[in-house]
């Protein structure tokens, strides 16, 4: 009986030695000859930059940028540049370590423009095409400023975080959503990027050509042509909302009839003082402001189909 | 002997081949943790303690019962083909709900279709006796005998879209993209009877639907983007009859019964664009941005063919045969000369031209005159803009451009029907300015400045002028901006960064002799700070506060009925107040245990002091008319205010498995009168008809409490 416990300790041991001597002298060859971890030619950089030393850097992989069997997919010098001198510096002294070519961080000193450039070397195409002409490029938003390119849960690409991103400058916009009526972005049901593309040159950096165009997406009902337009309706939606959020039902950037009456000059009820009415009535003159205020009756304000009656016909009311 | 062999199993195979390849595998593992995609998925239920009408409108969660919370986020790569499979589930237990599903070879081919349904839930209550809510024929409670049974009205709209998407790699740097959506909307909105103020809800039952075809090429200097864009709308319904229950029908043409209402109709557009861009060199670049749509609507019109009293015009056309041709040039330019100074230009030409034609809609049947004509608007804009930008020392930067916009616009040719004065021509100029700093590690800001000036020409006039051509609308009033921003990034140490932000924008409207009344001055302020500290590497504090303005200043008059008469000057200040504090807290307590909490505060407050004078003329000389005992009262402040507290913990009860509790508490409070009489009772729709009732609930204390399971895996 211990002359087989013997024997078989022996074989453990030789099973043992027999797998670590490959693995020690493996050991010794990768040294010479690093391997990447994550991208093509990774290993450059991850000799230091290993999970060890930079485990937020190795969840490119868990990207698309980490896709490697798509070809066009970059290595850590791609972006960053060869940085020569930081791999030939780095841990060497007691100075500090020379920054990559192109760094993403604010520690970095690389200009906006060196910065996007590495982005769009691969990605200037589609719908950034007029990048540069962007309100965004002109002001030295970099795509780093926005994105998290080795975070696959890039925050600026979820419809339920990207506001948090597009807050850290627009601060106006982030009052405006507090209001009580607003577009369903604090609900993460729409994003900015639902009517911005902020990649392009579009007034506003809006994703059509206008603010119409870009409103009827969603709203095709107001497009019309109409019989009967209303002349703001059919100009810019934005004269009379404000997209973001206001005090007032439906967007509207004033309650009626003050709305109204910044373009109406009119006698009868239609100039009337703005006011509560003291009780139920069907008085024209004591109903512009409760409810839905001179759309209570003009209640087709967006446009209208009808051929009914002149009085009513042109007026929104039908 | 059985000793033995478990002796032997646990310790000298374990360990010699723990020994060998333990620390590797354990070395994958972490790395293949790193790099791989992650997945995850989210079961549980919460509960919310009471109705949530203002805060409920969109999220899902508006009443109070139980909701199930379940989330996924699969998402797998086949590493070897570069192959993604994705499926994502948000809300999937509430009516808020979404679903995308995606295949994609990346650099290939690739796949998705997405569902999506955004719920609308009216905030306000409604108590009516309305019948048929939802079809094209409702009717209305009548009077005494002819009142029909209350009951509460629940109006909301609900969008179901779907989504379905396919891209393909043709050639190298050549991708074709497809893109269909159809979404339909159903429910019901806040609508009215039109001729009286009675209660209705229009029914929006529709399709929407939307075709991209995108063809792009996207080389090394120039990229090409061009296709083809069309949208389609279909509503169910082109036309509501409103009927008031027990009121004499047919009625008149003034006050027929049933009322008909129309509804939008049927319209589609078709675009055709191109998108292009060249880089002459490194730091040039010339973009150009060319697209053509032609939008249509040509929908037989409902109401050409009704009975008296509502019979048509005999001269009217059955279908408009509207439509809307865009056009859109624009060129771009970019350039770097220096590496300190940057060019920006760009020309723009955009033209909306309603070609629809202009026939005559309503008119006297006996004596052939027309009365209604409709009524196409179009606008032809051409725009430039001109920018520099010169990078100082110090990492400051001097930006200063010029904007210059000329605008033709239509104006209806029938003075008769010109309601409002018109302009035909608008001109802006808009200067701007701004020294920034930005790139710097501890300190980066910008000073901002803008003036604009608008002005108009070839106005042209309503009929009535001397009453409905004494004002400047808002949007062709000849008006001056000047707006200024300010804002700085302050981070001392890594730890710890504000943000410091202020902008005041001030618009002045012009008011030309014969011309007072409209907008005279306009003026938003907003100020915020935002702070982040990490207090360690495990705990992180963020907080922001802001404050903003909105004042607008607004000259009207009063004028008597029938005789014009000017009898009263009204004066009014408008002023909308908003301020928000935030505060948020995320922590790790273990390794086990994560923490968080958000504290949401904000106060709304909307002031309307006006001012009146009486002349002493026209027909009344009050300051609001009474009709039937009724009169009106002057409008007071209201103030709304959000408080709203979240917290969740979240404990590793495995590897890969959490529980998270959520608990919430939210309070809304409004003093909002938009659906109340002068004593602040429920507004009441009519006299002796109707009797919808309409109110908002004032205060909305609800609590939340939820938790879920999550499992991770790879």
């Amino acid at each position: 009986m211990k002359s087989l416990g013997k024997a078989l300790r022996l074989c453990a041991f030789a099973v043992l030695a027999g797998s670590l001597f490959p693995a020690l002298t493996a050991t010794a060859a990768e040294k010479e000859v690093p391997k990447d971890i994550v991208l093509t030619g990774d290993a450059k950089c991850t000799t230091c930059h290993d999970e060890n030393d930079s485990p937020e850097a190795l969840r490119i992989g868990k990207t698309k940028h980490g896709t490697v069997a798509d070809k066009r997919t970059p290595g850590c010098t791609n972006c960053h540049g060869e940085s020569e001198k930081h791999v030939k510096e780095a841990g060497r002294g007691s100075g500090p370590t020379p920054p990559v070519d192109v760094g993403f961080t604010k520690k970095n000193l690389s200009s906006a423009e060196a910065q996007n450039a590495s982005c769009l070397n691969c990605h200037q195409g589609s719908t950034r095409i007029f990048w540069q002409n962007s309100t965004h490029a002109r002001r030295d938003v970099t795509c780093a400023s926005c994105h998290s390119i080795h975070d696959s849960h890039d925050k600026v690409r979820e419809a339920k975080s990207q506001p948090e991103v597009c807050s850290n400058c627009h601060k106006e916009q982030r009052a405006q959503f507090a209001r009580p009526s607003h577009h369903p972005v604090p609900e993460g049901q729409m994003s900015c990027s639902s009517c911005h593309n902020v990649h392009g040159d579009n007034p506003s950096q809006l994703a059509k050509p206008s603010v119409n165009e870009t409103c009827y997406s969603c709203h095709m009902e107001k497009r019309g042509p109409f019989v009967h337009n209303h002349q703001p309706v059919a100009e810019d939606c934005a004269i009379c909302h404000n997209p973001h959020g206001t005090n007032v039902a439906n967007l509207l950037k004033a309650r009626a009839p003050y709305l109204c009456q910044e373009c109406h000059s009119h006698d009868s009820h239609p100039s009337q003082l703005a006011g509560l009415p003291t009780d139920r009535t069907t008085s024209t003159s004591l109903l512009g402001t409760v409810g839905r205020g001179c759309l209570n009756c003009h209640t087709n304000i967006h446009g209208g189909n009808s051929t009914v009656n002149s009085a009513t016909a042109g007026r929104f009311r039908r | 002997m059985k000793n033995f062999n478990t002796t032997f199993r646990l310790t000298a195979v374990a360990a010699a081949m723990l020994a060998a390849y333990g620390s590797a595998f354990a070395e994958d593992d972490d790395i293949k943790q790193l790099t791989k995609p992650d997945s995850s998925i989210s079961v549980g239920a919460g509960y919310w303690s009471n109705d949530r009408p203002q805060q409920g409108v969109f999220d899902g969660m508006r009443d109070d019962h139980g909701y199930a919370l379940i989330d996924a986020d699969v998402v797998k790569r086949d590493d070897a083909t570069g192959t993604w499979f994705k499926f994502k589930g948000d809300s999937l237990g509430l009516e808020s709900r979404k679903i995308s599903v995606e295949v994609q070879q990346q650099g290939n081919m690739g796949g998705f279709v997405n569902y999506s349904r955004i719920p609308r839930e009216s905030p306000v209550e409604i108590r009516s006796g309305i019948r048929g809510v939802g079809s094209e024929r409702m009717t209305i409670s009548g009077a005494g005998a002819n009142a029909l049974p209350f009951h509460d009205v629940d109006l909301a709209t609900y969008r179901d879209l779907i989504h379905v998407g396919f891209s393909k790699n043709l050639l190298k740097d050549v991708d074709v993209k497809l893109s269909f959506k159809n979404e339909e909307k159903n429910g019901s909105r806040h609508w009215g009877m039109g001729s009286q103020a009675l209660f209705l809800a229009e029914p929006i039952d529709s399709t929407t639907q939307q075709l991209d075809v995108t063809l792009e090429y996207s080389g090394e200097k120039l990229q090409v983007a061009g296709g083809y864009a069309g949208s389609w709308y279909r509503n169910q319904n082109d036309m509501v009859f409103g009927r008031v229950n027990g009121a004499a029908q047919p009625g008149s043409t003034s006050s027929p019964n049933p009322v008909p209402l129309s509804l939008p109709l049927d319209n589609e557009a078709h675009q055709f664009f191109l998108n292009a861009g060249y880089s002459f060199t490194p730091s040039t670049r010339g973009t150009l941005k060319v697209s053509r749509s032609v939008a249509t609507q040509d929908e037989s019109l409902p109401s050409r063919n009704l009975a008296a009293p509502n019979n048509a015009f005999v001269g009217a056309p059955h279908k408009l045969d509207g439509e809307i041709v865009t056009s859109l040039v624009e060129l771009g330019l970019s350039s770097r000369p220096t590496s300190k100074l940057s060019l920006n230009a760009n020309l723009r030409y955009y033209d909306v031209d309603d070609n629809t034609p202009l026939v005559g809609l309503v008119g006297n049947n006996t004596t052939r005159v027309v009365t209604v004509h409709n009524t196409p608007h179009s606008y032809e804009t051409k725009s430039g803009k001109f920018e520099a930008s010169y990078l100082l020392p110090q990492r400051f930067k001097l930006i200063g451009g010029i904007d210059i916009k000329e605008q033709d616009r239509s104006a209806p040719k029938f003075v008769s029907e010109r309601f409002v004065p018109f302009n035909e021509k608008i001109d802006e100029t808009t200067y701007r300015v701004q020294l920034r700093r930005s790139m710097s590690e501890t300190v980066n800001g910008s000073v901002a400045f803008l003036h604009s000036i608008r002005d108009g020409s070839s106005r042209v006039s309503p009929h009535d002028p001397e009453i409905f051509d004494t004002i400047n609308p808002l949007h062709i009033s000849d008006r001056t901006r000047n707006k200024v921003r300010l804002s700085m990034d302050w981070a001392p140490v890594e730890a710890f960064s504000m943000q410091f932000n202020v902008e005041d924008s001030h618009d002045d409207y012009a008011r030309e002799d014969g011309r007072p009344f409209g907008l005279k001055d306009g003026r938003a302020t907003l100020v915020s700070v935002d702070a982040r500290y990490a207090v360690s590497d495990k705990w992180q504090v963020t907080g922001w506060a802001s404050h903003d303005v909105t004042r607008a200043k607004q000259l009207a008059g009063r004028w008597a009925q029938n005789t014009g008469i000017f009898e009263m000057l009204k004066d009014a200040k408008l002023e909308d107040t908003g301020n928000s504090v935030g505060l948020g807290l995320r922590g790790a307590v273990s390794a086990k245990l994560q923490v968080g909490a958000d504290v949401q505060w904000t106060r709304t407050e909307s002031s309307y002091d006006e001012d009146t004078t009486l002349t002493g003329l026209g027909g009344l000389q009050a300051t609001y008319p009474t009709s039937g005992g009724v009169t009106g009262r002057r409008l007071a402040d209201i103030e709304s205010t959000l408080t709203r507290l979240s917290m969740f913990a979240r404990y590793a009860v495995r590897k890969n498995a959490d529980v998270q509790l959520d608990l919430i508490h939210e309070r809304w409070k409004t003093d909002d009168w938009t659906w109340s009489f002068a004593d602040g009772s429920p507004f009441t729709y009519g006299t002796t008809t109707d009797g919808t009732t309409v109110s908002i609930k004032p205060k909305q204390v609800a609590n939340f409490i939820g938790m879920r399971y999550i499992y991770k895996f790879q």
